[in-house]
């Protein structure tokens, strides 16, 4: 019964549109009043749930996003994708892409992505006569990249959930290559779309324009080099990159680019103010809302239900997949890992699938529910900018989900993919 | 039936964890089934201080914690944790199993539980990620996670060190993320929390033995038969024997797996280390009465 | 889109309400000014931490202790901000299909449960201070009731707005705008991110 009245009241509040936060919060509280235990523990363990040092850095990646945004160090990314592979075909969608890849290496923010890259590059992309549709689906995807390069706050909560024992360097090693194979399966597909719908291409603006764009892009894609080779060398850490990340982001807009006034140097701290406050009330009340399945020992009954479904390691990734997947279009992606890993990861150990390899599947699988309603936040943000409602947007995703769900199934499939790249940094 | 919630931020297979499984086995014999215990382990709870407040309040009925974050609520339980109290963890073993482990049981009563007994904590040492520790000179400038407690602060700090009070379960990517450069733990602990991964200079410097303590929440006690008090107790003394022989295989298997995967483990001269320790005895060894107690536990043989 | 507060509009409201209602409005900006200084303060902090420790080869305790207090502090306040300009990360699939006036009494349901829960914040938030209140935080020397003074007070600010937000939708003020409805291109301060 207390399980019924934790996630009855969970899902009744979403359908009614309380915020995720006070959802799980709520849930957590009359679950507990229900039980006759003292109501504190979930305030308790709400309040300790957002105090790890670990979530240190998630406060700076967002910041530093913001400083980007605002300061124009995004623009220049986009503007020098722009030139280097604006003449190729669909080549907007296709700059679109490579911008968003190069913004992912600095951002973890899916969300920021979109609204950065897709703020930029939508309203010229339907100037060019592309369909609002396809700009929009092409954002909202290829934001989804951001997730898997490093940096990668949803990566830190991921090892934080899994008892903070899981190596956040090689969580954001092994995001690379997947990263990059989503970049490249998108490319393909946003080609392919782009030929049978007839988009134009650019004029290539010649090298010396792409040796322009690149020169004043620099300060920006220096920061992909401080951020990883920092985290990755141990010269600097998860929290000491994310901090300098901040600071170089406003020397870089204030001395380099002078791009940046005080007023809107206020509009990104409070904007990475709201941002913050909203992810880190999501982990504390989640906490709670973990806390209570451990109590109730849910986790353990799922092992023990998963077990006697399968015992083919295949078949079990497969299943969680699934569940991942439809977890993934309810909820958002914070949440669905703080209550999924004490769940799915020691299933995953005990079929012998590394827990790194396992962060990379969650991380991808849960990305891609960002993109499907109801619970879609980068689509939602990706619509607003296209001015189009997400059943506009839903209709003509499919080629893109498509080639998000193989790329899924290869990073499931070959651990490869996740973990030669962490061997190979740790001398292996 | 009815199934005790005990509480253990170690993994399972840990000593501490099968000691209390074991501890709900007996029970379950003994009260001809009447009563189980369901071990949380891997902190599934919550870490140690979340934990300490449910078993005060009666959210869970059992508990094993560490005993240094009670400091501030039991003062007794300061002595146990003073750096080179114990000359060796048969002298700890000696000195909590008898009649100074029942006084300083009796402090936690006021505080919502009931002490049902000790276990090894081993002899705890320093780790970091930065260099190898031979002298106390070299842990100057490095930064150390220590348990929530003053005496640790305090004694890290004597060493010229500096120390950061943190849960045990963010050490890991603590060291890993800059926070901190190091840790300080048994070989048990070092090992089953993958420590190693992150820093692997160990410096056998043995400054503190820590008993752990298992506790019962009143509330819970309270709800007992005075018979089933006495199986209570006595199922946990028997567990206590039962954790001192895992502990013992458990140290040696830990330090051939840490060293298997590359920790280089020194061996520093410990005068230094008593000697510098001088300050935090002078700073909490500072009534008549806990004077008498370190003689005292110093006077057990063991 | 602005980044200073999101003015409700007031049009055609008591202007007793309306009076409190811009009250309201100067308390949650002022919470969000001191969660926007404590970000700032918050990356000096351990800004400081980083240049002490590389360049001076030096390292201090207080640093990361110091950060999270602060951080609890801005989460607390910025999401009590939130619940008044509605930018928490919600979704309404059940409001879309039913009829509008059912729309009114969901959110008023969903408003009650988020003053519930507030109130959870305050009271567990103050039992909590009590029960640290004499044991000190180790490493700073503070008080460990400074460890949840955040969450009682975001929780009376989220409880005073929760019931602001119930009072106002049924002075037929829009306090439900979503993203949709809002300046087409989101800047961040827009950015509704997990
Ligand atoms: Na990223
Ligand atoms: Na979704």
């Amino acid at each position: 019964m207390a399980t019924w009245i934790l996630f009855g009241t969970f899902t009744l509040l979403m359908l009614i549109g309380t915020p995720i936060a006070f959802c799980l919060g709520i849930a957590s509280f009359a679950a507990i009043l229900y039980m006759g235990l003292p109501p504190l523990v979930v305030f308790q363990q709400m309040n300790s749930g957002m105090s790890v040092f670990t979530l240190l850095a998630i406060p700076f990646f967002i910041f530093a996003g913001d400083l980007m945004v605002r300061g124009g160090i995004a623009g220049r990314i986009v503007a020098f994708a722009g030139t280097m592979i604006g003449h190729l075909r669909g080549g907007l969608g296709q700059v679109n892409i490579a911008a968003s890849t190069l913004f992912g290496g600095i951002s973890g923010s899916a969300v920021a992505e979109a609204a950065a890259v897709g703020g930029l590059m939508i309203p010229q992309m339907k100037a060019r006569g592309y369909g609002a549709d396809y700009a929009v689906n092409v954002t909202s995807m290829a934001a989804l990249i951001a997730l898997l390069l490093p940096p990668s706050h949803n990566m830190i909560i991921y090892s934080i959930s899994a008892g903070g024992r899981i190596s956040i360097a090689d969580l954001f090693t092994a995001g690379i290559i997947p990263g990059l194979l989503l970049a490249f399966a998108l490319a393909i597909t946003a080609y392919i779309v782009a030929r049978k719908r007839g988009y134009p291409t650019e004029a290539f603006p010649g090298y010396a324009a792409v040796g322009r764009a690149f020169l004043i892009a620099t300060p920006g894609l220096l920061l992909i080099a401080i951020i990883f080779g920092g985290v990755r060398s141990g010269i600097f850490t998860a929290t000491e990159s994310s901090c300098i990340a901040v600071f170089y982001a406003l020397i870089v807009t204030l001395t380099v680019y002078r791009s940046m006034s005080f007023q809107a140097f206020v509009d990104a701290t409070l904007g990475a103010v709201r941002t913050t406050a909203m992810v880190l009330l999501i982990i504390g009340t989640a906490a709670s809302f973990a806390w209570l399945m451990a109590y109730m020992r849910i986790p353990q009954q799922m092992i023990d239900f998963l077990g006697t479904v399968s015992d083919n390691p295949i078949v079990i990734l497969i299943m969680i997949n699934i569940i991942l997947l439809i977890l993934g279009t309810f909820m958002d992606m914070g949440p669905t890992i703080i209550i999924a890993t004490p769940i799915f990861l020691p299933i995953a150990v005990a079929y012998g699938i590394d827990p790194v390899h396992f962060g990379v599947i969650m991380i991808l699988n849960l990305g891609i529910g960002l993109n499907t309603p109801p619970v879609g936040a980068v689509q939602f943000v990706a619509c607003a900018v296209g001015k189009i409602t997400v059943w506009q947007a839903m209709r003509s995703i499919w080629p893109f989900y498509l080639a998000g769900v193989v790329v899924l199934l290869m990073v499931t499939y070959i651990p490869a993919l996740s973990l030669w790249l962490p061997a190979v940094f740790r001398g292996q | 039936q009815t199934v005790l919630r005990s509480s253990d931020t170690h993994p399972d297979g840990y000593p501490t964890v099968e000691a209390v499984k074991y501890f709900g086995e007996l029970l379950n014999e003994r009260t001809a089934g009447r009563y189980s215990v369901e071990v949380y382990h891997s902190a599934q709870l919550g870490q140690e201080a979340d934990t300490i407040e449910q078993v005060r309040s009666g959210v869970i009925d059992l508990n094993r914690v560490s005993m240094a974050p009670w400091n501030s609520l039991v003062p007794l339980t300061l002595i146990p944790s003073l750096p080179y109290l114990f000359r060796s963890p048969e002298h700890a073993r000696a000195v909590m199993a008898g009649p100074i482990g029942d006084e300083i049981a009796a402090g936690f009563e006021d505080h919502g539980v009931v002490v049902l007994g000790f276990y090894d904590g081993g002899a705890r040492s320093f780790y970091n990620s930065k260099k190898p520790v031979n002298t106390v000179a070299d842990l100057a400038g490095l930064k150390f996670r220590v348990i929530q407690s003053d005496v640790f602060v305090d004694m890290v700090n004597a060493l010229g060190a500096s120390a950061t009070p943190m849960p045990y379960g963010e050490v890991y990517s603590g060291i890993e993320t800059g926070v901190i450069d190091g840790a300080e733990n048994n070989f048990p602990s070092y090992e089953s929390a993958q420590h190693f991964e992150v820093a692997k200079y160990y410096s056998l410097d043995e400054h503190t033995i820590v008993p752990e303590v298992f506790v019962m929440s009143k509330s819970s006690w309270d709800r007992l038969s005075d018979e089933d008090k006495a199986i209570f107790k006595q199922a946990a003394r028997d567990s206590m024997e039962k954790q001192w022989e895992l502990w013992d295989a458990r140290v040696s298997e830990s330090r051939a797996k840490v060293e298997a995967a590359g920790s280089e483990i020194t061996t520093p001269e410990k005068q230094p280390f008593i000697d510098a320790m001088a300050p935090v005895y002078s700073k909490y060894v500072n009534t008549p009465e806990l004077q008498d107690l370190v003689a005292r536990i110093q006077a057990t043989e063991g | 889109m602005s980044s200073s507060s999101h003015q409700l509009d007031l049009t055609g409201v008591d202007p007793r309400l309306a009076t409190v209602a811009r009250v309201l409005g100067r308390i949650s900006n002022l919470a969000l000014y001191i969660a926007g200084i404590g970000l700032v303060a918050m990356t000096l902090i351990v800004g400081w931490q980083v240049f002490v420790r590389y360049v001076l080869n030096w390292s201090n305790a207080w640093t990361e202790l110091s950060a999270i207090l602060i951080m609890s502090w801005f989460i607390f306040l910025g999401s009590a901000v939130g619940v008044r300009e509605n930018y928490h990360l919600g979704f309404d699939v059940l409001l879309y299909v039913l009829p509008k006036g059912s729309k009114k009494i969901l959110r008023t349901i969903s408003d009650v449960m988020v003053f519930a829960f507030a109130i959870g914040m305050v009271v567990y938030g103050i039992i909590l201070i009590r029960l640290q209140w004499n044991e000190r935080m180790p490493g700073l020397g503070i008080s460990g009731a400074f460890r949840y003074l955040p969450l009682a007070t975001g929780g009376f600010l989220i409880a005073l707005f929760s019931v602001e937000r119930v009072v106002l939708r049924w002075a037929g003020v829009n306090v439900d705008k979503d993203l949709h409805d809002e300046d087409p291109i989101p800047q961040a301060d827009a950015i509704k991110e997990i």
